[in-house]
């Protein structure tokens, strides 16, 4: 008796294991593609979103990053999108940036991934956080509380200052890699 | 079938306010706490959670008779869990901004320690019809009581709901409504107004 409910324990376990892998494999063969299509589909968009103009794009390896350089219809270099990434509130953030090095200038800024608290920090994806950055010189910026008065200033989220912060030191270190890669804007 | 039709309609009346998960039995309080700050994640999360407990009901009412007792529970959470990986598959592939707004919690429906109880409470013991009824009732009930939360929290605060701007710039926002703290007092002061009312019922 002991050893049969044993065995029945197994084969119950083991038949609903086996089941369920079996549709989970079903389920991500039909949903990985999708999935995919989304995350190449949110990196094309945050490229024409942060480069103003772009119709190609080219993708460039140097000092081991990646950068992906947008042409306008003339065939001229509109400026360089890349990502960078650090640690937020919650997680790690993968910021897109645009920026035009002839000028070394922001053009916009994108938020790839993040994992920060719904509603607060969440909100660096929105555009009132995000048109902090636009058309920002290089450089280090203020994080302040209140509305900007002057340039390198940054208004953070009410709420969410540490995200905000976070954002501005992804973006600061993300310059230094974009100006070392291209030598101080050529 | 006239007897098991008013069964059913009673099982599933019970979600909705005499055992509301919510705000009767106080289970499932992770989530309710965490992605209830906005109207649409409370939504999001309600339906996922209704579909993830519908599923699993219905499953395990069926084979209920081939589970050995003593490794129920192992069995539920393995059944629970494919539904719930089901579910943050399909957020991921066809409603990525949800899936993005509701992050770590969707996976985390798997320890909703409401469905998991429902199914040793119901499911394991009452035919497929009936969990099927008490499935839509509970998941109904915890849906709509997770949607007044977000709602609440959202308008006081982010003076909107559903991401509508519903108060115009005068209003400050009170951040501590969308903060974690918010959570607690407002489903505190929900489950007082609850229980008033039921009390003034009787």
């Amino acid at each position: 008796m002991e050893k049969n409910s044993k065995k029945a324990m197994i084969i119950t376990l083991a038949t609903i294991g086996i089941i369920s892998a079996l549709l989970l494999a079903f389920v991500y063969e039909w949903t990985t593609p999708y999935i995919q299509a989304n995350q190449a589909q949110k990196q094309k968009q945050a490229i024409n979103e942060v480069l103003p103009g772009v119709v190609e794009v080219k993708k460039i390896e140097k000092n081991g990053n990646i950068f992906y350089e947008g042409y306008d219809a003339n065939g001229n270099r509109v400026g360089v999108a890349f990502t960078s990434t650090g640690g937020g509130y919650n997680g790690v953030i993968e910021v897109m940036i645009g920026v035009n090095l002839e000028q070394n200038q922001i053009y916009e800024i994108s938020i790839l991934n993040h994992q920060e608290t719904p509603g607060l920090g969440a909100r660096i994806t929105g555009k009132e956080f995000k048109s902090n950055f636009n058309n920002q010189p290089f450089g280090n910026y203020n994080v302040v509380k209140t509305p900007p008065t002057k340039e390198m200033q940054v208004q953070a989220i009410a709420g969410a200052t540490i995200s905000s912060e976070s954002v501005t030191e992804i973006i600061e270190s993300g310059l230094d890699k974009v100006t070392s890669a291209y030598g101080g804007g050529n | 079938m006239a007897l098991d039709l008013k069964e059913m309609f009673s099982d599933f009346k019970n979600g909705l306010w005499a055992e509301n998960p919510i705000i009767r039995l106080v289970i499932g309080m992770c989530p309710t706490l965490a992605v209830t700050n906005t109207t649409e994640n409370g939504l999001a999360m309600g339906l996922a959670t209704s579909f993830v407990l519908i599923s699993s009901e219905i499953v395990i009412s069926l084979i209920k008779k081939l589970i050995p007792a003593n490794v129920r529970i192992p069995s539920y959470i393995l059944i629970i869990a494919t539904f719930v990986t089901f579910v943050d598959y399909f957020l991921k592939a066809f409603y990525p901004g949800i899936a993005e707004s509701l992050s770590i919690f969707v996976p985390l429906i798997v320890v909703n320690c409401l469905i998991l109880g429902r199914q040793e409470a119901f499911a394991s013991q009452h035919s497929t019809p009936r969990a099927i009824a008490d499935g839509v009732g509970m998941g109904l009930g915890f849906t709509w009581v997770l949607v007044l939360l977000g709602a609440i929290r959202e308008f006081f605060g982010m003076g909107s709901i559903f991401g509508l701007a519903l108060l115009g710039e005068w209003y400050r926002p009170m951040v501590i409504m969308v903060l974690p703290a918010g959570a607690f007092i407002t489903l505190g002061i929900l489950v007082g107004i609850m229980n008033y009312i039921s009390r003034e019922g009787k």
